[in-house]
């Protein structure tokens, strides 16, 4: 006993320096992305007042740009509106929600952002309060931006598409075929990845690439961006596609938060034929 | 005393405002991501307890990582770096030992002495950050390109921000 007292004695401060390590690496390696430990991320009241703060000084150098962002989008929203009124048939009003509304959107503030770092996250001004959830898909008005991973009762914080976790389902708009989106290796903040895409899909550059809206967090046919350059993997059968990202990442102030009101449906009933299969299987 | 302590909870405000606020926004690309924050922790009184300084360090990097969302990844590094701290002042140490009011200043021990000491703290801050923050070997020579560049940085920023605010502190 005295022993482990007097090595204690001794070594307590590489003891110690031991203790601390271990504890903040258990914090990196049990970090999972929607099980985070509740406050030590920027949904805290701390953070959240800051970047508030920040924001509020910053958010004016951004106004030209945001206002050119919104007014794109009111022009795009105007005519999709005169297109629908023009219509006396209604063929052109989208048939993915024939019983009632699917989606809803929320309007958050981007408070907090990054695109520099190996995995990058948003902080929005609006949380669990407004009805925003883990796991809800976020876009911005010109294409997808990310997935939310935690919220707070008043600040959310979302993984950005810049992450290396983060995995979209995504498809060429033209013909359907559909891949996974990631980030890639790159790092570069106006690129992503496509992988997946048999060799016969015929890929141009400058073919547009939007979500596919299997992955029950985006709405399908959401803006993702277009082909920059492809390369084909002969041995997988498959294309590696470059895409240039229609989201400026980099200027990013106000985003959508996307609440899709049949996901538990949907979730719940893939469940259960996942079930019954296996029964049958039995 | 206490208007010492006080000086220090100032100066650890000042530098993770500084850090959260204007630092992490500068977005020079991928390869210089410099951490100013970690020169509080170096400005610690040169003769305070290393334990405390042990302490302080783990929580600031918690701190840090809570603004960053990179749980733990500071506060891993922060507490290597305060841990690698008592061995690099031994090392550098001037004839006869520190005087009792000695800070980790340009003003206080000299441009070359603040320029190692802070050049190998940094050097080791960085190089845990940034691996861990790949969590793998892939891409080496890259992160250590990335510690290396971001480390100058930081190092840069340090000594200006000292020469600019604390060129009196002693």
């Amino acid at each position: 006993m005295s022993g482990i007292i007097a090595f204690l004695r001794r070594f307590y401060f590489f003891v110690l320096f031991v203790i601390l390590e271990i504890t903040s690496l258990a914090f990196v390696f049990t970090n999972n992305y929607y099980h985070q430990s509740g406050f030590f991320n920027s949904s805290n009241r701390i953070s959240g007042t800051v970047y508030t703060a920040y924001s509020g000084v910053t958010s004016y150098f951004s106004l030209k740009k945001v206002n050119q962002q919104l007014a794109e989008e009111n022009t795009h929203l105007l005519n999709l509106a005169t297109d629908i009124k023009d219509t006396s048939n209604h063929k052109k009003i989208p048939k993915t929600n024939p019983f009632g509304q699917q989606f809803n959107f929320i309007l958050a503030e981007v408070i907090d952002n990054s695109t520099n770092l190996p995995n990058n996250y948003l902080t929005l001004n609006a949380g669990s309060d407004i009805g925003i959830g883990e796991g809800m898909g976020v876009i911005s008005p010109s294409g997808i931006v990310g997935v939310v991973a935690k919220v707070s009762p008043h600040y959310s914080v979302v993984m950005s598409l810049l992450h290396k976790k983060a995995l979209v389902s995504a498809m060429f708009k033209k013909s359907g075929t559909f891949g996974t989106l990631a980030w890639g290796d790159k790092m570069d903040y106006r690129f992503a990845t496509l992988t997946q895409i048999p060799m016969s899909e015929k890929v141009k550059i400058g073919d547009t690439i939007s979500t596919s809206g299997f992955s029950n967090v985006f709405p399908k046919g959401v803006m993702v961006g277009t082909v920059d350059d492809f390369k084909s993997i002969p041995e997988l059968y498959f294309y590696v596609v470059h895409v240039k990202l229609s989201t400026d990442f980099k200027n990013l102030r106000y985003v959508y938060v996307v609440s899709d009101l049949k996901k538990t449906e949907k979730t719940s009933l893939e469940t259960d034929a996942e079930n019954s299969l296996n029964e049958k299987v039995k | 005393m206490i208007i010492e302590a006080g000086k220090n909870i100032l100066r650890f405000l000042f530098f993770i405002l500084l850090q959260v606020t204007i630092i992490r926004h500068l977005d020079m690309g991928i390869y210089f991501n410099p951490f100013v924050f970690v020169g509080a922790i170096l400005m610690l009184p040169l003769r305070m307890d290393k334990t405390l300084v042990l302490f302080i360090a783990f929580a600031t990097g918690l701190i840090i990582d809570m603004f960053y969302n990179t749980m733990g990844m500071n506060a891993a590094a922060c507490t290597f770096m305060a841990f690698c701290r008592p061995s690099i002042l031994r090392f550098y140490s001037p004839a006869g030992d520190y005087n009792a009011d000695a800070s980790a200043t340009v003003g206080s021990m000299g441009i070359r002495w603040m320029v190692s000491y802070a050049g190998v703290l940094v050097f080791l801050h960085h190089l845990v950050l940034f691996y861990l923050e790949m969590l793998s070997f892939h891409g080496f020579f890259t992160t250590l390109l990335k510690v290396i560049l971001s480390g100058v940085t930081t190092l840069i920023l340090l000594l200006v921000t000292q020469s600019i605010l604390f060129r009196n502190a002693s």
